[in-house]
């Protein structure tokens, strides 16, 4: 690589004494400005909470990359133009990354609208669109510049149901699910995987994201007298449910997908969400050294802030596209390529990371079984509440 | 049977919860006959302000409480000082747009201020509960009760027997004579919205409270529902808002208790049309209320239209043709063909809110009826999508005039209120009827736009093809409004009764309009939906709809070439300050009230 600096350093000082600064920074452009990537998320709008958290992660992990030396020997940099998680925008951002020669990859969208609504100008543009929140089945059909490590909710709902079906021995389930293409997708292999385990789903209830009271939906479930609660939540709309699931009286058994994973799940249930299990990708106390260099890294950052799930995703999608583009290189097509050539890529969420070619995605989600105790997430000791 | 007496406690609480937004709406009505889209922003205000006292400063309960009503109630008489006062010898329309203005400057300070993750409110009162039914209620509950109660009581009390009170209600009849008898309605006014905003503050604070949650995205669905419990009980009437607020409460409860939780909003907002079908002013509209506001003949500013000279036009549409041939980027191709495709649904609103007078806030449900309509065509059906398109555009026609006809005989804002719904309602039926929509999981793998068997997918082709498509329909419309017909719905937006007088049937116009709009709205959806391949049920939502009524607004009521260039306007402005990331609703916000405060009427006037 050595050459290739010495060899611009060489072109960039002759054009700077030939043409002067407007051209020679131009020429600077082809090597010494960072190598670029494109985020499309959402920062203003309902969800621009997420996009806040994605940049929390994408900032460590830059951080870090940049320790160990960019991409070979290249800065690593992103610019994250804001979506609000809208198609008609997000198709917008679309163009303008694709028609952007600094551009060599694209990260996001938040939501399937956004994201799907934009496939078609990346597949066309031949700019690979990595999204590593579309669960969508769909998503990743999209054409092969679509990649993704979402995790397929075809693997992770069936580890949940293992564990509030086997190890936790609840035989009749009530489900509640944000009403969303996520929620119905992971209900959908949820009961699935529940039913094959010998387990009843007795009553299915559906909510939308805004909802915010959630009492007269108990009261149906209680009436189907449940032994256990599988929450498929976002952690905000997860700890009202277990509040006012708790003030209706409810005492049954509450299980979480792993999207309720975060710091804020305590915060905002209190003493509700306690014993609470949560089967989750990664945990605090994993001793993998990708998860603790992570948490650490991350706690220091920001002054002592624990991450959550979506901060681990987009630093995981980070480091993949870093490892991705160490391959790559610059060129778009050759990025796309890459991406089946990556073999074990550290990473908090997966462990080792490998592309699954026939799916576009990444198999295999770590799974530990956590339960919520005094106030914290802890390994589940075996012990049933 | 147990259980209907928890289903009936819960729908109590959570009505209680309405009643606290409601209560301001319906004060502000009362008195200024405006329904206040910032009272939500002053709620999320007031849970935060509510924030900082609980957990940075520590005070109790009492403290807390009147700290938050102090500070809102400050933000109320600033919005109506600065905000709103400027407004109040211009259009009708204008103030309501200035609410939307102020509610996006006070959420995005919020959220900037405060970042947008959720945050935990702890409830400052012991946490005991009692047994009442199957369920428990607690502390909270009651105060949340007494305070949604009382303050309908005292305002009541307030508006009756007080000196300040009779000239709020003197104000809220007639406000020429109101000054002519000595009234200061300025100070009025103040009044009202400082008590409006107290009471907003102190509702953020024990929602937030009691949801053990805030978070600066929670100012849209109060105000939504705040809106439905007011004109429920009657729009203005104060009591009558805590009574729908129960209402609505009850209806939800019940209706979950009945046909589970995702239906749960559609009855909210079925219940809205039926009353405002049945009994158009509200539950417990008085008899001796002051007559509704004449159609929009009161929303028409008075002024005379920027003609611009026909070859001017042609030259401005001969540019914008050759454009894809210049060497400008496909990203400024795309923000041009998202403004083509609002261009087509701001048409379809200018026709039906500027000439005929009915203003729709639900307008975005005749996008998806379009879009889902040609989606599923083409998908399974394997009609060509540029017929599909076109029984998108029919099938809106048909099924909007339908679904809005109910709206036709409401005047003033309980039309905007009846739409709004019927656009919630349509969303909410993409959402749960699955065997046909496929619910959540939306439509992937849309065909894209053809045309004689010839796939329009680069940003050219499709840039040509929207832009075809708009000018063809404007040009339709054009035509439309300058012949008989035209005139004839003219007459019925500035003076439905002379126009009754003189023969015409208003329903019939009415449903022509919205038949032609319908059409023009309904084939931007389609278009959507084979540009973006995936829609679900939230690709066209109420922003949509709002976002619509700003550009006709902006543009000019009635106005065909404003209703295009208000597009290109609001599509492009978010774009012009995208490089200011978080700031840019901010400012959108900030130019909106600009417009709104010095050119009320629209960048090219009314016609």
């Amino acid at each position: 690589m050595s050459n290739i600096n010495r060899r611009t350093l060489v072109e960039g000082s002759l054009a700077a004494a030939i043409a002067g600064t407007a051209l020679s920074r131009r020429t600077f452009a082809d090597t010494t400005d960072p190598i670029l990537l494109g985020v499309s998320g959402p920062l203003t709008g309902p969800n621009a909470q997420y996009g806040t958290q994605w940049k929390q992660g994408f900032d460590l992990a830059l951080d870090e990359i940049m320790a160990a030396g960019g991409i070979n020997g290249r800065k690593l940099a992103y610019t994250f133009e804001d979506s609000q998680s809208d198609p008609r925008q997000s198709v917008a951002i679309a163009q303008k990354f694709v028609s952007d020669p600094r551009i060599v990859m694209e990260l996001g969208d938040f939501s399937s609208p956004a994201s799907m609504a934009a496939s078609p100008i990346y597949q066309r543009g031949g700019l690979v669109q990595f999204g590593f929140t579309n669960s969508h089945p769909d998503f990743t059909k999209g054409g092969d510049f679509m990649w993704s490590t979402s995790v397929s909710q075809a693997d992770e709902q069936p580890l949940l149901a293992a564990y509030a079906v086997k190890k936790l021995g609840l035989k009749k389930l009530a489900v509640l699910h944000l009403n969303t293409d996520w929620g119905r997708t992971s209900r959908d292999y949820f009961s699935k995987a529940a039913k094959e385990y010998g387990a009843e789903i007795v009553v299915t209830e559906g909510y939308i994201a805004e909802e915010r009271d959630f009492r007269s939906t108990l009261v149906r479930v209680r009436d189907a007298n449940p032994d256990g609660l599988v929450l498929i939540s976002y952690y905000s709309d997860g700890a009202l449910i277990a509040r006012q699931a708790r003030q209706v009286g409810l005492k049954q058994v509450i299980c979480a997908a792993s999207s309720v994973y975060s710091p804020k799940f305590i915060e905002l249930g209190g003493d509700a969400v306690e014993d609470v299990h949560v089967g989750t990708r990664y945990f605090p106390e994993d001793p993998r050294p990708e998860v603790q260099k992570f948490i650490a890294g991350f706690k220091k950052k920001y002054n002592g802030l624990e991450p959550d799930a979506f901060n681990a995703y987009s630093y995981d999608a980070m480091n993949m596209a870093a490892a991705v583009l160490k391959i790559g290189g610059t060129d778009r097509r050759a990025i796309r390529d890459a991406f089946a050539k990556v073999k074990d890529v550290p990473s908090v969420i997966f462990g080792a990371a490998t592309f699954d070619v026939a799916t576009r995605r990444v198999k295999g989600a770590m799974n530990a079984e956590l339960v919520v105790r005094k106030g914290q997430f802890a390994l589940w000791d075996g012990k049933p509440t | 049977m147990s259980s209907w007496l928890d289903y009936t406690i819960n729908g109590l609480i959570v009505g209680n919860v309405y009643a606290l937004v409601a209560v301001g709406l319906a004060l502000i009505f009362g008195v200024s006959r405006l329904i206040n889209f910032a009272q939500g922003s002053i709620y999320l205000v007031g849970a935060y302000i509510g924030w900082v006292a609980v957990v940075q400063l520590h005070t109790p309960l009492p403290v807390t409480i009147i700290f938050v009503a102090v500070a809102a109630a400050l933000v109320g008489l600033i919005i109506e000082r600065f905000g709103l006062r400027p407004l109040q010898n211009s259009v009708r329309i204008a103030p309501l747009l200035a609410t939307i203005g102020i509610s996006f400057v006070l959420d995005q300070l919020v959220m900037l201020t405060f970042s947008p993750n959720p945050r935990a409110l702890p409830s400052q009162l012991p946490d005991v509960r009692f047994q009442v039914g199957g369920g428990t209620i607690g502390p909270l509950d009651l105060l949340i009760a007494g305070v949604g109660i009382s303050s309908a009581l005292l305002l009541f009390v307030f508006l009756r027997y007080s000196k300040l009170g009779w000239a709020v209600r003197a104000a809220s009849q007639d406000r020429d004579a109101a000054m002519q008898m000595g009234v200061d309605v300025n100070r009025v006014n103040q009044a009202v919205f400082g008590i409006a905003a107290a009471l907003g503050g102190v509702s953020g604070l024990l929602v937030g409270m009691y949801y053990n949650q805030i978070d600066t995205a929670m100012s849209l669905q109060a105000t939504l529902k705040g809106v439905v419990a007011e004109v429920v009980g009657g729009a203005g009437n104060v009591p009558g808002a805590v009574v729908g607020s129960l209402l609505l409460g009850l209806v939800e409860s019940y209706g979950v208790a009945v046909f589970g939780t995702s239906y749960r909003n559609l009855f909210a907002f079925l219940l809205l049309v039926l009353v405002l079908v049945l009994r158009p002013n509200g539950l417990f509209a008085s008899a001796r209320q002051a007559p509704p506001e004449p159609l929009t003949g009161t929303f028409i500013a008075p002024s005379r239209p920027v003609r611009i000279p026909r070859w001017a036009l042609a030259v401005a549409v001969a540019v914008f043709a050759i454009l894809p041939l210049l060497p400008v980027s496909f990203y400024v191709l795309q923000t041009l063909i998202n403004a083509w495709l609002l261009g087509m649904l701001a048409l379809s609103l200018t026709l039906v809110a500027g000439t005929i007078g009915q203003v729709s806030l639900g307008h975005a449900a005749l996008l998806a009826i379009g879009a889902y309509t040609s989606a599923l065509l083409s998908l399974t059906l394997a009609v060509p999508v540029g017929l599909a398109i076109i029984a998108g555009g029919l099938m809106s026609a048909a099924l909007g005039t339908i679904l809005i006809s109910p709206s036709f005989r409401l005047r003033g804002h309980y039309v905007s209120i009846a739409t709004l719904a019927i656009g919630e309602i349509v969303s909410l039926v993409i959402l749960n009827w699955e065997s046909v929509t496929r619910g959540p999981i939306g439509i992937s793998g849309i065909p894209p736009l053809s045309l004689f068997g010839y796939d329009l997918i680069s940003a050219t082709s499709v840039y040509w093809f929207s832009f075809a498509v708009m000018v063809a329909l404007a040009l339709l419309q054009a035509r439309l409004l300058s012949s008989h017909l035209g005139r004839s719905f003219r007459a019925i937006r500035d003076d439905d009764i002379a126009a009754r007088a003189y023969g015409l049937s208003l329903n019939r116009y009415k449903s022509l309009a919205f038949i032609f709009g319908g059409f023009a709205a309904g084939v931007s959806g389609g278009i959507a939906a084979h540009l973006y391949s995936y829609i679900n049920h939230e690709t066209f939502n109420t922003q949509q709809s709002i976002l619509a009524l700003t550009v006709v607004i902006l543009g000019g009521l009635g106005n065909v070439v404003g209703a295009v260039v208000g597009a290109v306007a609001l599509v492009g402005l978010p774009e012009v300050f995208r490089i200011a990331a978080e700031y840019r609703i901010l400012i959108y916000g900030i130019v909106l009230l600009l417009l709104v405060r010095f050119r009320p009427q629209g960048l090219l006037g009314t016609i």
